[in-house]
């Protein structure tokens, strides 16, 4: 039982870590929480479905598709929507709770209430050292989960556009002194963030199939890591989804597999007893 | 000039308002209450099929009282404050002589209660749980099955004809899922059976500890208590952990292994799995069911699939047939017809219970079946008089 609970905790930390790099990333940024994270990731999920399904697409080309589309949708909602409210963080709130409102409503009109899953990249099982099976596409999620966290971690390090980045998170005004031009990088910066909701969500639709509303849990898994991790920090993402993978899956395997999520949420309440800006955030000046 | 002009727009005005109840005196409205968005939204909108198709057919044949029967949907979304309030709405601002509906067991508790208060009939359609009716609330009433009904009638019975040595029971926590787990638990202990019980969330997609739990137990069949796309991740996920095919899995509810993409989310992991319904793709058990097959594939092009259409339309026409002979739209009348309710639907006669203390009071239990999925045929496994096959592992 450890064995298996370890290692599927490991695979949900992994994809939780994942689905809340993006609002880590807009949060350290732009200082706006995103409510309408969940519905970009479904979205993905169902221009994935769309795409490979429908219009018989190669998998890969159809998910970097379904991506690409939310980046850019993610770039408009920014200019459109975002930007006007710069500087009252609480406006910026409420449109996106409307705008997953709104996504949510739209999702169910076009693609209706039943759950859609694009086709798996691998199908059955493997025996994991005569201990267990485990699902291959779930293996094949946490290969691609963590490849793509390996490549924003190297892009925010290595990259100058990396530079920018943490250069603004951690002055703003000191970065535009030295000639970054903040509004575009908030642009690009909610494209990112809504892209990496787009990815977690064309990985994970083949395990766990999209339906309109099933963006709302992922969005509040997200918030959970965010804030248990320290807000902004990308590093606390990885930990925070980690812990609340394994405290979950642990506490399913030995104490009641009826209130996993609350397990998750007397951590969260445990951490930020003990330090209120998370394991990894920094206390405001 | 001007004050000419406003008096004309005042005057449109109020005649418009004037005209209005006359319009609405032309029906008689009867209100839906289900899930149209949340996790369970897939029953909603076989609600709606079940809607249009009863609207047709009561009005085609004169209505109700001699005016066309209009019904007013709310969205409940499955949520319990959600429903209470859906149902206020309806019963003050539409004003409709009766509410049917109503697929969450814990919406349906907390509509109950309205409808009890308000002195509306209320006919639950789809919500399990049985104190909606154990509670012989005056004006509320179930077309439809309970969890005892289930249990006692139909899965006891089937585990007992299969020689099940030992099951695994897993419930969501719900109203719904807890309550037939327990009723379960009874029935297997009544029967001598060893059982395990494991719950989990109702919103949950991981189950693999839930299944790791239930694989070392080693049962022969897992009665499952998950509703919603919660059983297309619970099916998959036993695929893949190795409980199936070795164990059969019984969906508890049923509609969620018909809906449309319960093969595409499943995948070769659904055949052999098992579940309750009150329809099969073959079977019917009245000439309207066969009517209503009809008029379904007609007005959506497809075979109706999620019982839970055909439980609406079925509803519609007690309440109508209800209504006509009651002669009145007044809430006691009402409740005398549905009480004296004779009349053969699509899922048999109906007959409503009247002996106070139990959930059999105002209840109206239909048959249940249990089918399997062979190689994406629908086999029906029980009750042995209607069987079109045997159990296959």
């Amino acid at each position: 039982m450890f064995a298996i609970a370890s290692m599927n905790g490991i695979v949900i930390g992994v994809i939780y870590a994942l689905s809340a790099l993006g609002v880590s990333l807009v949060v350290g940024i732009m200082n706006v929480v995103n409510f309408a994270h969940g519905e970009f990731y479904i979205l993905a999920g169902y221009f994935s479905y769309l795409f490979a399904t429908a219009l018989g697409m190669n998998l890969l080309a159809a998910m970097t598709l379904a991506v690409a589309i939310v980046f850019v949708f993610g770039l408009l909602v920014e200019y459109t929507l975002i930007r006007p409210t710069y500087g009252d963080d609480l406006y910026s709130l409420i449109l996106t709770f409307i705008l997953s409102i709104v996504l949510q409503n739209a999702y169910l009109l076009i693609f209706g209430p039943y759950p859609n899953k694009p086709p798996g990249w691998v199908r059955g099982a493997t025996d994991i050292f005569g201990l267990f099976m485990y699902g291959n596409q779930r293996l094949a999620a946490l290969v691609a989960g963590t490849c793509v966290i390996v490549f924003v971690f190297a892009m925010i390090k290595l990259t100058w556009f990396g530079r920018i980045i943490r250069a603004t998170s951690q002055d703003r005004g000191m970065a535009e002194l030295n000639g970054v031009n903040t509004t575009r990088l908030n642009m690009l910066s909610f494209g990112l963030g809504c892209a990496l909701a787009a990815a977690a969500g064309v990985i994970l639709a083949p395990v766990f199939p999209v339906t309109p509303t099933a963006g709302v849990p992922v969005a509040l898994t997200a918030f959970v890591v965010v804030v248990l991790g320290g807000m902004g920090s990308l590093r606390g993402c990885i930990v925070g989804g980690l812990t609340l993978g394994l405290v979950e899956n642990l506490g399913a395997a030995y104490l009641s597999t009826g209130y996993k999520h609350v397990f998750g949420f007397i951590i969260l309440i445990l951490v930020l007893a003990i330090r209120p800006s998370g394991l990894f955030g920094h206390k405001e000046a | 000039m001007r004050k000419i002009s406003w008096l004309l727009v005042l005057t449109v005005a109020l005649s418009l308002l004037a005209i209005g109840p006359a319009w609405s005196s032309d029906t008689i409205k009867v209100g839906v209450v289900g899930p149209r968005t949340g996790g369970a939204a897939a029953t909603g909108k076989a609600f709606e099929e079940g809607i249009q198709l009863a609207t047709d057919y009561v009005n085609a044949k004169g209505g109700v009282l001699n005016k066309k029967l209009e019904i007013v949907f709310e969205d409940t979304a499955g949520a319990p404050d959600k429903a209470a309030s859906g149902f206020e709405r309806l019963a003050t601002r539409d004003k409709v002589v009766m509410v049917l509906g109503e697929s969450h067991s814990s919406a349906a508790l907390a509509e109950i209660e309205v409808a009890n208060r308000l002195g509306i009939p209320f006919m639950v359609v789809e919500a399990w749980a049985d104190p909606i009716t154990a509670k012989n609330y005056r004006y509320v009433f179930r077309a439809g099955p309970s969890n005892s009904g289930v249990v006692n009638d139909t899965i006891a019975k089937w585990v007992a004809a299969e020689q099940f040595k030992k099951v695994a029971i897993v419930a969501e926590n719900t109203d719904w899922g807890l309550g037939i787990a327990e009723l379960t638990e009874k029935a297997m202990d009544k029967a001598g059976v060893p059982y395990l019980t494991v719950t989990t969330e109702r919103k949950s997609q991981d189950h693999y500890m839930e299944l790791t739990k239930l694989k070392a137990f080693d049962p022969d069949a897992v009665l499952a208590f998950v509703y919603g796309t919660g059983l297309h991740y619970f099916v998959a996920q036993a695929g893949e952990v190795g409980l199936t095919p070795k164990a059969i899995i019984l969906d508890g509810a049923g509609p969620p292994s018909l809906w449309p993409d319960f093969w595409p989310n499943v995948g070769e992991y659904g055949d052999l799995e098992c579940f309750v319904s009150s329809m099969h793709e073959k079977v019917e058990l009245t000439e309207l069911a066969t009517q209503f097959r009809k008029s379904y594939v007609e007005a959506f092009g497809k075979a109706p699939t999620d019982y839970k259409s055909r439980s609406m339309f079925d509803a519609i026409l007690i309440a109508a047939d209800a209504i006509n002979r009651a002669g009145s739209v007044d809430a006691e009348k009402l409740v005398e017809a549905l009480e004296k309710t004779d009349l053969t639907v699509t899922r048999g006669k109906v007959t409503f219970g009247t002996e106070k203390g139990g959930p059999e009071y105002h209840h109206w239990m239909p048959p249940m079946l249990v089918i399997q999925w062979q190689n994406k045929e629908q086999v029906v496994l029980f009750p042995a008089e209607g069987a079109t096959g045997k159990l296959k592992r």
